[in-house]
Formats: C-alpha cells, structure tokens, sequence
C-alpha cells in the first residue's frame, strides 16, 4: 500500500491515564514515526469536541487511519469507529490502542515504565494502522417477527408491547399454562391489585391480536442464523414447529429457594417459605388459620437463600432484592385476615428500598415487632410441644437474648435462576456468577446479551418483583423494535476469511468452529472451505486450527500481528543487545 | 407533526429514551434546561456496582445522542407548556434561552471563559469552586459550547440613560482591567471624566446593594478610570477611523448632546463638523463651577471627540438648521440646548440684583463674574438639576456673606442633587425646602427684599410623580441684596430653531421613533427638544441621535432605536436571595477636601480614589445581571461568535408523544440543622465529595474545605433526608446506600491511610451485584456502624463530634470523632414536571412524583395517554433501573404514536 497518513490521539481520560503515564512523553516519542501525519493529546477523547476535532484532522490532513490510545475497546471501540465514519473515512481503518485496562491502572506504581510500555502499545497500533484496509459490513435483511421465551408476566407483557409495534410474536411456553408465578398470586404490592386479574387482562388482550401467537408445553430446541434473522425449531407438544423470527427475548423466570431440609427446620411442618406462605394468604379468608387452626403467632426469618446465607454448599452470595418488600406485604395481609396476630420479623437489613418503605412502615404500624439478628449467628428454630421456639439475639437491644414460641415460621425465601440447560445450550448466552442470564452491561445494557439477537428480561436476569420484571421486558421490547423495525442489521465485517489457493479441505475447521459458519464449496476443481458471512463472529477458532495456514481474520492478519509485535519489541531488542 | 416524540430532560433518562426511540425510527425532539446534556451522572466520579468511570460510560451516551440522526437535541431550553390536541397529538411550548453565543461559530476553546470577569458559584461543582458568566459546564460538555449566563440587565446599567455599562466598567476594575473599563464607557460615552464627577447616578440608586449597607459607588468608580487613564494618556490615543464613509454630517451645538452625536457619527466614520455659538465648546458643561468640573477634566473629554477628527467650528451660531442640509451636508443634528432662563412671573423680577443663573454662571465662566462680595444672595431653585446650588457655591466663593437657597420641594424629593446639598450646607450655604419668593421688593429699583412663601408637599400623581405644591399660609420676608432665580431654562426665541416645527415653549418638534424634524435629514434632540435635563440624559439622547442619523444615511430601516433594546432589568429579590450568606462590606464614604479650605478657592472639592480603594469598593458588586457586559469575551473569542443581540425564543413543536424524564432533586440538608450542614465547613454532602473524587475533581484530590488538610477518618451519616419525618421525606431513596459504599471504595484508593466509618440504619445493597459490592467494602476495610447519628457538633480544629446510640454494641449513646463528615443526602421529586403541562394534568403521586397511573402492566404510563414518564421523575432510582424505566417509557411512547399515526 501506498504511504499512509496516520492520525494518533493519545487520551488523558481526565488522569486515569495521565496520572502514571506521560502522555506528553508518549504523543513525542511516536509524533515522528514513518506515516503518521497528526499526534496529539486529549484530555477526554470520547468527548465530543475531542471528537470533532479529529474529524476536523481526518478532513483537513487527509488523513487515512486513525488510532487513539485510550481505554478498552468495549467502551469506546464504536465511538471512534463513529467518528471516523462522520469524518468519510472507512471505519475499519481504526484502531485502539488500551492503555487504560493494559497500561495505566496495571501499573500506578511504576510511572516511568508506564509510560514506556504505553509508548510500545502506541507503536504497535501504528504498526497495525498501516496494514487497515477498508472492510464493507454485511447487511442482512431483518425478519418482523420475535420469539418469546417464556409466558409469565414479562413475557406476556412483551408479546402485547411488540404486536403494538407492528412486530409478530411467538411466545413458547415450557409449561401447560401461561401466566407464570404471577397468575398464582392474589393481591400484590404495592397497588394491590391481583395477580390473577393481571395475567387475565394480559391473556384476554392476546387472544385479540392476531400477531400474537402463544405455544404451551413448548421448547426451543434449535436455534440457526444470526441477528435479524433466525431460524429456530420449537417442540411444542412434541411436534417440531419451525419459525423464522429476527429475535429472541428470553424471559424464563425463577425458582424460589428451596431450603435445604432441616434448615431452619424446614421440612417439618409450620415450617413455610415465603411462597407457600403467600398461596396461604391468598387462599384464606376470614382469619389466619394453618391446617385448620387460628395462627396466633408468625416469625418470619429472612435472607434465607440470600447474602450468603444457606445450609447448602455454594450459598447464594447475592441479595433477592424483592423478599423483603413481599415480606412486608405478607405481613399486612396476614393482619388484615387477623388483626390479632403477632408477627416477629427477624431480619439482617430491612432492604424496602424506595417507595416501598411504605410497606415496611404500614407492617409496623399493624404491630409486626422487628428483631435484627446477626448473619454470623442465625436464630435458632426448633419445635416443641406442637409450636416452635425461636432463640435469637436482637442486635437492636444490644444483643438480649429473646425466646419467641411461634405457630409458624415462614422463611422469606430468595429468587434462583430457572434451571434450564437445554435451553442455555441452545441460546448460548452466558451466565453470571450469580446463574443469571448475564447481560452485556449491568448499567448501560442490561437487556442485552452478548449474543446479537438475544435479549434477556425479567427475573431471568436478576431477581426482581412483578413491575420491575415488566418494566425490563418493556425495555427490551424497546431493544428488539430498534433492531427490527429499521428492516436490516450490518454485521461486523471482522470474520474469517479462506485463501482458496492455499486450502485443500481437511474439515478440521469445521470441528473448531463454535458456530457452525463453515461450510463445504467446490472450488473450480477442488474442494474447499467457506465461511457463511452472516454466521461467522470473528472469533478467530478456525485460524490456528487450519494445518494450512489458509484462514484468517479481516482486521486482526498475521501480517498485522507480526508487524504489531515487531513494533513493540524492536527497541526491547535492540536495547537488550546494548 | 414535528417530531414523532418529546423528550423533556437531557439525563441518562432522557437520553436512554431519544436514543432507543432514534434507533427505533422515530424522530425525537430531546430538551435540555441546562447548556449540556448528562444530567447528574456524567458529574459523577464513579459508578456502583462496576466502578465504571461515570464519564467513561455517559460521554460517549452523551456524543452519540447528540449525533443520532433521529434524534436533535435543544439544550438550554425550557417548556412553557405542554397541552394535548383533539388529534392526541401533544403541543409544546419551548422556551430557548439565548445563549448569545452563536453555535455555528463557537469551537469550545474556552477564551471567553477565560476573559470573563465575573465569577459566579459553579453548579455542576455544587458551589465547591467557581465559574465564570460565560461558560462551558465541563471538559466533557456536549454540545461543548459556551453559553453566557445572563439573568437580566443589572440594575446600575438599566439606570444608565447615556446607555454605559456600569456593571461592566466596575467588574473590568475589580478585575484590575482599568484601561479596559476606560474603554468599554468609551464605547458609549465621550464625557468619561464629567460623568464621573456631575453625574447624579441613577445607577447607584438602582444597585442592589442598597438593600444591604449602601451601593457600589459607581460613579466614583467611573472618575476613577478617567483619572487614572487622562493621566496615562494626556491626549488620545486613537486618531480618525480609517473606513471612511462619504455622507457628511453637521451638528449645531457642542454641547453634551451634540458633541456625543459628533463622536459617534465620527467613530461610525462620517465626516462631522460642528458649529458652536459660543467661543468654546461643551455647552452647559462650561457653566459647571471647576470646584465640580475642572475645566481641564472637561477638555480632556472634549478631546476624546475632537481626535476622532471632528471638526469644531465656534462662535458660529446657525440659525436655520435646513440651510446646512442645502450645503452638501448630508443630515444635520441640532443640539442647541436650553440656554434661556426662564423668570417666574412673581412681582419685581426686573429689579435690578435679580438674574437668571445660566445669565449668572455665563458671567462667571466667562471671568467676569457679578459682583456679591458682601452680599446677601437668595438663589430661588427648581430643582433637579442642581444649578441653584452651584449659583449659590458660586456665590461663597465670590465672597457674598450669606447664601440662601430657598426649593419649592423638600429634601426628599431633590435626591438626585443630596451630594450637592451636603457639600453646600458643609460649605455654609443655607437651604430652605419648601419655600418659594412670591414677591420681589425693590428700593429705588434695586432689590432690598424678598418675601417668600411656603410650599405645601405636593401629593404624588397614580405613576408616583410629585405633582406640583400649592402655597401655604407662611410668609416669610428676608432682606436680599442680590437674587439668582434657578427656577427653569427654556429654548427661547433667539435662534437655531427657525425653520423648524416647534412648540409653544419653542422646543423643537420631533418624530420621537427616528428623531427627525419635520425637514428630512434634519435631526434634533437634548435639552432643544426635551427641555431642560441632566448630563447623563442629554448624553444619552445623543448616542441615540447617532444611530438614527447612521440608520438614515444607510438607508436602513428606521425602526424604534434599539440601544435600550437590554434585558429587563433583574429582580432585586433574586439577587438578594442569592446573597443570603455574604458578609457586609460598607461602602467607603466620598472623600472631599475640608468645607473651610474650599470654601476660598473654586479648586475641585471631591478627590478621586486610588487603584486599591477603588478596586475594593468595585469587588462589591454582587454581580445582579450575571454577565456583566464588559464584553472581554467579545475581544477574546476567535470566531466572533459572542452576540449579544440574541433574544430568547419561543419555539412550538408538535409531536406524537411525550417523555418526562426531568431527573429528581437532591435534598438540601441545610435544613436539618443538627447535621451542621452549612454551618460547619467540614461537613459536605455525598454529592460534593463525588465531585471530589470524579477525574475531573476541583481540587485534584480529597481536601477536607476548611483548612484543604487531606482527611483520614471520615464519616458518611446516611438517610440524611431519607427515611425521615422530619424532613417530610419518608421514603427511602434507593441509591444512597450503594453510592456511600462506592465512595468508601473509591476514598480507600485515593486515601489509602484514611479510616472510612458508615452510620447506617439498613445497608440496602439490594441490586444486581450490590451485596458482593458490599460485601467487597467490608472485606476492605471499611466501617460499618449500625446507628442513626443525632447530632453533629464542630471541635475546635474543625474536626467533628458525632453522637449516636450504638445500637450492636452496648446500647449506649456513644460521641466520636471524624475529620470529615459526608452526609449521604437523599432524592427528592423535581417537581418542575408537574408543571410541564398546563393546567396540571400531570398528576402527581402522593409524594410529589410523577404519578405512575399502571405501574403493574405499564410502568411508565402517566394520567395523560400519550405522556410517559422515565427515570427518577416517577421515583428515587439508580442507573440500571432507570435504564430499564427508560426502555419502558420508550416502548410505550413508540406504541402511542403508532396509534396517533394511524
């Protein structure tokens, strides 16, 4: 290729990169370098008058790649590619250079030698910089139509939110009923409506859409193509039904918490978790009674399967965020069948976050008492003579030691992600620590998943409560509606490429490709590999596999690592040989 | 339809809605009250759970809202008002304040800001450190773009008739900018050293800091910038201006008015020459006694127009104005001022020792005074312009033994002259108010006596004027040798005005929008038309005089003359409001020369003021109108982008659906007294010290603000103003516990010394990842206490006594000592969203949210279909939440204008 003109911005990121590395030093040591036609520093490079200031350089200087050194690709690698698009340069001729992640924060300690390995990382994005070339994205054109995984309250609500787009769902649901937990409950908190009358309206307004399409005792069993464009294989009442959708909102729910036998004497019964205790509730009337006795007292145990708290042996280490509030409530309801009844809260924190510190105030004022135990020293539950005896200390009166007899002992039970391998192996999108889907970015991104296509909402994601859970299945309505209805997706155009020349088909790439993106071709009078360009994600297995050395990946070449090491190294090599 | 959606809040809300609804296809319409997108997270330092650097995940939100192409974004707009049409579509009144900065032009390099001369409190640092008027809010702004903060005119520069910046030239001074303050009154007005001393400051009465212990002295200030600068500079230092126009220009009179005419057709480029009737020039100006105006100050400000390369023609008095204009002049100006007294028609005006005071103040200039040595002499005033006093000065110094001045009005009603009555009585004049001569009594002709009457105060009219009293019973007679009558001026029938249309009292008639006689091309204005005024007025209507004639020589179009075109004025409760906790600071009191030396010499008798006074007594002002108008930014700005001819806009917008997204409010803990806020200086509020931790933190670093030592034992106190009756906020605010946790994190890294205790009552780590989060602090270190602090007391090094019942432990009521106290303040309603639309059809929940009427099925619907609400408008919450109450809002509102489109 011809002579490039390269622009290079170095960023302060207002001192995450300033403060260890001399961002001065390093935009001097490359500022003379072969091609490279503009350097300068930033104090924020994703600030939009930094932005348009390259854009400026990019069209005054003619400049034909550019690199910035700054954070981490996943932050930023778009907004500069955005830059360089607004400026009329191809995308893919940029680069970035992360000398946040990898140089900056890596070594606060040693500032000079920060400054000399980001000078490297520099010389390295130039090197990789010269070899860019423009590359074209794939466009595909986009299906109308979404998968609903899922028919509880979120999946429900999505399915009417997109046919009100103009979308058509399919929602496939596992079980033989739709409406999920909610469809159980009586009333809710916090507006007290019930939760039967919640997914009735809800099923009611389906039934009248003719784009909304509803499959029980169905499961996805195989999903195929990309973005946009989907095929994917139900087994509804085992018969296989094919579909072609553009996306998939994955909103498959929980499970509650099931103590461990004997925990907190779970098991024996008057024993109950916040679920069973809330079907009682629901199921009662006129009075509080268990097994056809009046209840005089209830103590409710909370974090079980919570914060760590678990006598099973990976405890869940996260907070069920809704249990208190549903705690609460339950709490006032059991006042309201019977006033007279007494009910000790022994909780760790009481987490009735928001407005929903209204629930906690209004169980207090029915007369719940509120003990606050120690995670280190859970009460202590056992029965005797019919009822149960509880021994706690009350950290709120200094630790006294309280002896409550009880009729029943409701544990406010955690959420737990649905157990559902099948389902994951099909779907692909990760899980966190915590078993919940996991989405791209727990701030910014919550309904997306690293699988383009895929979205998650609902408790399928994070524990939360009935509104919360429609609310992110909204959001993610929102998500998929800017992908379909704008009629076609681009992929990346970074995917692996075959030399036809070189190949001679051995198959073995086929093996190590996790997407099934390479197929068989004849090529004039050979056979060899192709690879599907809207399959394919660039991940780059296929390349080290080929015994041939005929696959690569555009953006990421041999030619370009080569030269990116011998950028970074040539002065490590030549000082070592003094 | 304009756009398909209105967002109405710039925050991660709003910009998570226009962008998901820009992606979705749908054009949007993004408002922002504040200059810059990023609402209150991009002031964040970092962001729980992932310790994300706030400005590394809003900033690039920020750029690429601004760049969606569905999405246009109007920042630094406001809603008048929102109402639904019977189409249920959604009309919407913005407000677009001016920036005065025109954005094609600006490119953020921040000279302006750097030239501003006024500091004012910085918001998006919550009042740590200051900013200037004219501003970009951050490093990361989008746009980035400087705005100028203007409330309004200030006062002193709304008073001004001569059109000066006061506000400007005192804030250059403060600034220690004293040519530049020169130059800036240049801009407006020739006479810089005469208004500094005659000039009966209107703006002083305006300043604002008269509610407090007295004004700014501003036109001690502007006599400072011309003594300082004559002194620097005996003549001029600019010449004729180089661009030349051909059209000449006459002026009659050189008096204020005309002279101020000349130097601004002069400096627009015209060719002027003035003739003058007198053998010098300065009008009126020359009858100023020098103990007020000394002759030398006055010619040096004459100067200021003469270098220009206006030609001044004395001793040449023009009686027919229209002759010129058949000359080859191109528009004549005529300023031929008042210069006949008016006599009273009282008995025994025409005794001999009875004169008119311009007749009386002409002999004296001219050196040949009347003789009053030994005399007794009764000076009759009308009033507002002070000439009786300076006769009556005059008259001491001349050696008359006793000097009376008698008003028609009282003390009260002649403030405007209060200086020269003070400086008169010091120097022995004595003054009768509300006393006036009803007969002249004459032996052989010459006056012996004067009997006067008693004026009754006169009521006030509905506009509050004076209306004129009527005589009383109480005469009074005094033996008089000589008697001046300063009762009035008119134009007289001596000349300059013939050919012209005119009134009885023969002022010259004029078209008062253009200031054109009936003759075209022939202009009038001062005391010739108005009758007699003061200096600063007849300056005024001079300057104004000169744009009309330029409008007319251009051939422009000859609208209402537009030089009092300013703001309205601002209100004085605002600003006062804003001064709640400054300290007071008098103002210094005239300096003048003893009463008994000045008495004996026509020496000037105010002094001037030296560089510190006058600085300090500038560094008063408090700065009403925000920018003050001393235009540096103007000079400074690369792009000539600064404009302050700009004007809020109103702007309607038709659009399918709305977004609230107005964010909430933080609590303001001043309130809660027992927590020091306010009172002690180490005790800040959790926002304040995220600032301290963000990149782009004031100080660079943790500083504790009353000694800037770095703390090592710091406590955070939350549900300040959450979870609280008494502070009518009962809810928990959902966000407090994590950001307190976050920051107890973040200080660990930067103050690896520091002890960080939290006081909690809960600890609500209840979000995805927040336990671990929590988890993660107390494996650091971090101390967490169970109890709710009652009270804060200040020791004597600025450390901080908390005292709270330690619950876990013994129980007892426990004091303990921080160096730094963070209150972890909670989240309030912005109830700005309820009156967004009119009539109050948003209606609120019981807590002043935005009501959310379907929270079950449609999180976000509000009571008006079509309107959605995201984020913490509708309730306390955190980013994730508000993320996801964002796409919500946008399903919904995409899915109404589906419905509104069909």
């Amino acid at each position: 290729m011809s002579t490039r003109k390269i622009g290079v911005y170095i960023c302060y990121c207002g001192g995450n990169i300033s403060d260890y590395v001399n961002c001065e030093s390093v935009r001097d040591a490359i500022a003379g370098e072969e091609e490279v036609k503009v350097a300068k520093t930033t104090m924020f490079a994703c600030s939009d008058a930094a932005q348009q200031e390259m854009i400026d350089d990019i069209q005054q200087q003619g400049l034909d790649a550019l690199v910035v050194a700054s954070c981490s690709p996943t932050l930023h690698l778009f907004t500069f590619r955005g830059v360089a698009e607004r400026a009329g340069l191809n995308p893919y001729l940029y680069i970035q250079v992360n000398l946040r992640e990898q140089c900056s924060w890596a070594h606060t300690d040693v500032p000079d030698q920060a400054t000399e390995k980001a000078i490297n990382l520099v010389k390295a994005g130039i090197a990789k910089a010269r070899l860019t070339e423009p590359l074209i994205k794939t466009r595909i054109e986009t299906v109308p139509r979404a998968l609903v995984i899922g028919a509880g309250i979120s999946g429900l609500r999505a399915a009417l939110a997109l046919s009100d787009l103009g979308l058509s769902v399919f929602v496939a649901e596992k079980s033989d009923k739709v409406g999920g937990w909610v469809a159980e409950f009586g009333r809710m908190y916090p507006h007290d409506r019930r939760g039967q009358d919640l997914i009735a309206d809800l099923v009611r307004e389906a039934g009248l859409r003719e784009n909304v399409h509803i499959y029980t005792h169905a499961e996805l069993r195989e999903k195929s193509g990309s973005v946009g464009d989907f095929t994917v294989r139900l087994d509804v009442k085992g018969e296989p039904v094919t579909l072609s959708v553009g996306s998939i909102i994955t909103t498959t729910g929980f499970v509650p918490y099931e103590p461990a036998s004997g925990e907190y004497s779970y098991g024996t019964d008057g024993v109950l978790t916040l679920t069973e205790f809330k079907r009682l509730l629901d199921g009662s009337e006129g009075g509080l009674t268990y097994r056809g006795r009046p209840v005089d007292t209830v103590t409710y145990i909370y974090c079980v399967g919570s914060r760590g708290s678990s006598q099973k042996d990976t405890p869940n280490m996260y907070c069920s965020r809704y249990c208190c509030n549903a705690a609460m409530h339950a709490s006032s309801l059991a006042h309201e069948l019977s006033p007279a009844v007494h009910q000790f809260h022994l909780f760790r924190d009481i987490r009735t976050y928001g407005k929903y510190e209204l629930l906690y105030q209004d169980a207090r004022q029915k007369g719940a008492v509120f003990i606050r135990f120690d995670g280190e020293d859970p009460p202590q539950v056992e029965k005797s003579n019919g009822r149960f005896r509880i021994q706690v200390k009350d950290m709120l009166m200094a630790g006294e030691e309280l002896d409550i007899e009880t009729d029943l002992v409701v544990l406010a039970t955690g959420m737990e992600p649905r157990p559902n391998q099948a389902l994951n192996d099909v779907l692909k999108v990760p899980v966190g620590l915590d078993g919940f889907f996991k989405e791209i970015h727990p701030k910014l991104r919550p309904v997306e998943t690293v699988i383009d296509g895929v979205f998650i909402a609902g408790t399928a994601q994070a524990p939360r409560n009935s509104a919360e859970s429609v609310a992110s299945s909204l959001a993610a309505v929102a998500k998929t509606a800017a992908l379909l209805k704008k009629g076609y997706v681009e992929l990346e155009p970074l995917i692996a490429v075959v030399d036809p020349e070189t190949c001679t088909w051995c198959g073995e790439c086929v093996g190590s490709c996790p997407y099934s993106a390479i197929e068989k071709i004849s090529f004039g009078d050979k056979e060899i590999a192709e690879v599907n360009t809207s399959l394919c994600k660039g991940c780059g297995a296929c390349v080290p596999a080929c015994p041939q050395g005929a696959l690569g990946v555009k953006g990421y070449t041999d030619g370009q690592i080569r030269a990116m090491i011998d950028a970074m190294m040539i002065d490590m090599v030549e000082a070592s040989r003094g | 339809m304009d756009y398909d959606v209105l967002v109405v809040g710039g925050g991660t809300a709003g910009m998570e809605s226009a962008l998901t609804l820009g992606d979705m296809g749908y054009s949007v319409a993004l408002v922002e009250k504040e200059p810059t997108i990023g609402g209150k997270m991009i002031l964040l330092s970092k962001v729980f759970p992932t310790l994300d650097c706030a400005s590394c995940i809003a900033t690039p939100k920020m750029a690429s809202t601004f760049h969606h192409p569905q999405v246009t974004t109007l920042t630094y707009t406001t809603i008048g008002g929102i109402a639904k049409t019977p189409r249920g579509t959604f009309e919407a009144k913005l407000e677009r304040k001016a920036t005065y900065v025109d954005f094609d032009k600006c490119t953020g390099c921040q000279k302006c800001e750097l030239a501003c001369t006024v500091a004012i409190p910085d918001q998006f640092n919550f009042g740590m450190v200051a900013r200037r008027a004219a501003y970009i809010p951050f490093a990361q702004a989008v746009p980035k773009k400087a705005v100028l903060e203007r409330y309004g005119t200030s006062p002193c520069t709304q008073a001004c008739p001569a059109g000066i910046k006061a506000h400007g030239y005192v804030s250059l001074i403060r600034s220690g900018l004293h040519d530049e303050a020169m130059k800036l009154i240049l801009e407006a007005v020739p006479f810089v050293g005469t208004l500094g001393r005659t000039c009966y400051a209107p703006c002083e009465r305006a300043c604002t800091r008269n509610e407090l212990e007295g004004s700014v002295p501003i036109r001690t200030l502007k006599r400072y910038a011309a003594d300082r600068y004559y002194q620097l500079h005996p003549q001029p230092e600019y010449g004729p201006p180089e661009d030349r126009h051909n059209e000449r220009v006459a002026v009659v009179g050189a008096g204020p008015a005309g002279l101020t005419a000349a130097y601004h057709l002069a400096r627009l480029g015209y060719p002027v020459t003035v003739f003058e009737a007198q053998e010098k020039p300065g009008g009126m100006l020359r009858l100023i006694p020098p103990f007020r105006l000394p002759t030398e100050v006055l010619e040096r400000d004459i100067a200021n127009v003469t270098a220009l390369g206006v030609e001044i023609r004395t001793g040449q008095a023009v009686d027919d104005p229209s002759r010129l204009a058949r000359q080859g002049f191109d528009a004549v100006f005529v300023a031929t001022g008042t210069w006949k007294d008016s006599i009273p028609a009282i008995d025994g005006v025409d005794l001999e020792g009875v004169m008119g005071a311009v007749q009386f103040l002409t002999q004296v200039a001219a050196g040949n005074p009347p003789n009053v040595r030994g005399k007794t002499v009764l000076v009759a005033g009308g009033g507002r312009y002070g000439i009786a006093l300076d006769c009556a000065r005059t008259a001491s110094r001349l050696g008359a033994t006793r000097v009376v001045v008698q008003f028609r009005r009282s003390r009260e009603e002649l403030s405007s002259v209060e200086w020269a009555i003070e400086d008169a009585l010091e120097e022995g004049v004595t003054i009768q108010f509300l006393r006036a001569p009803a007969k002249l009594v004459g032996v052989d002709g010459q006056l012996v006596r004067v009997e006067s009457a008693e004026i009754r105060v006169g009521g006030r009219d509905v506009t509050g004027r004076v209306l004129p009293g009527s005589v009383g019973p109480g005469t009074e007679s005094m033996e008089v040798d000589r008697m001046i009558l300063a009762v009035g001026q008119d134009v007289g029938s001596a000349g300059g005005t013939s050919g012209l249309h005119t009134t009885p009292s023969h002022t010259i008639v004029i078209d008062p929008r253009t200031m054109e006689t009936a003759i075209p091309g022939v202009f009038a204005g001062g005391d010739v038309v108005s009758g007699p005024s003061s200096v600063v007025e007849a300056i005024g209507l001079g300057s104004r005089a000169a744009r009309c004639i330029d409008r007319f020589l251009r051939g422009q179009p000859r609208i209402r003359d537009d030089v009092d075109a300013d703001l309205i004025a601002v209100e004085k409760s605002r600003t006062l409001t804003r001064q709640d906790h400054y300290t007071t600071l008098p103002r210094a009191s005239r300096d003048l020369r003893p009463a008994a030396q000045r008495r004996t010499d026509f020496d000037e008798v105010e002094l001037g003021v030296e560089e510190a006074a006058a600085r300090q007594s500038a560094a008063r002002c408090i700065d009403c109108g925000g920018c003050c108008e001393c235009h540096q930014c103007i000079s400074a700005c690369p792009a000539d982008a600064i404009d302050f001819g700009m004007r809020d806009q109103e702007q309607i917008l038709e659009v399918g659906s709305v977004v609230v997204s107005t964010g909430f409010d933080l609590f303001d803990p001043v309130g809660k007294v027992q927590m020091g806020y306010g009172r002690f200086p180490n005790v800040i509020t959790a926002m304040q010290m995220d600032r301290l931790l963000s990149p782009t933190r004031p100080y660079n670093t943790v500083l504790r603000p009353s000694d800037g030592k770095i703390p090592d034992n710091i406590a955070y106190i939350l549900c300040t103003g959450s979870r609280d009756f008494q502070s009518d906020n009962q809810l928990c605010s959902r966000v407090c516990c994590m950001y307190t946790i976050k920051q107890a994190q973040l200080v660990m890294g930067a103050l690896p010394l520091a002890d960080v205790t939290i006081y909690f009552i809960d600890v609500r780590a209840f979000g995805k990842g927040f336990e671990e989060f929590y988890e993660q602090s107390k494996a650091m270190g971090v101390n967490f206490v169970k109890g709710k602090v009652a009270k804060v007391e200040q020791g004597d090094d600025g450390n901080l006594i908390l005292q709270y019942e330690d619950i876990s432990g013994e129980g007892k009521v426990v004091r303990t000592e921080h160096d730094l106290v963070i209150l972890s303040v909670g989240l309030l309603p912005n109830r700005e969203a309820l009156s967004l639309f009119s009539g109050g059809a948003l209606a609120p929940d019981a807590h002043h949210y935005v009501k959310e009427t379907d929270e079950d099925l449609s999180p976000g619907q509000t009571s008006i279909e079509g309107v959605y609400v995201a984020g913490s408008a509708s309730a306390a919450m955190d980013i994730p939440d508000t993320i996801l109450h964002s796409g919500a809002a946008a399903a919904l509102s995409a899915a109404y204008v589906e419905r509104v489109k069909r």
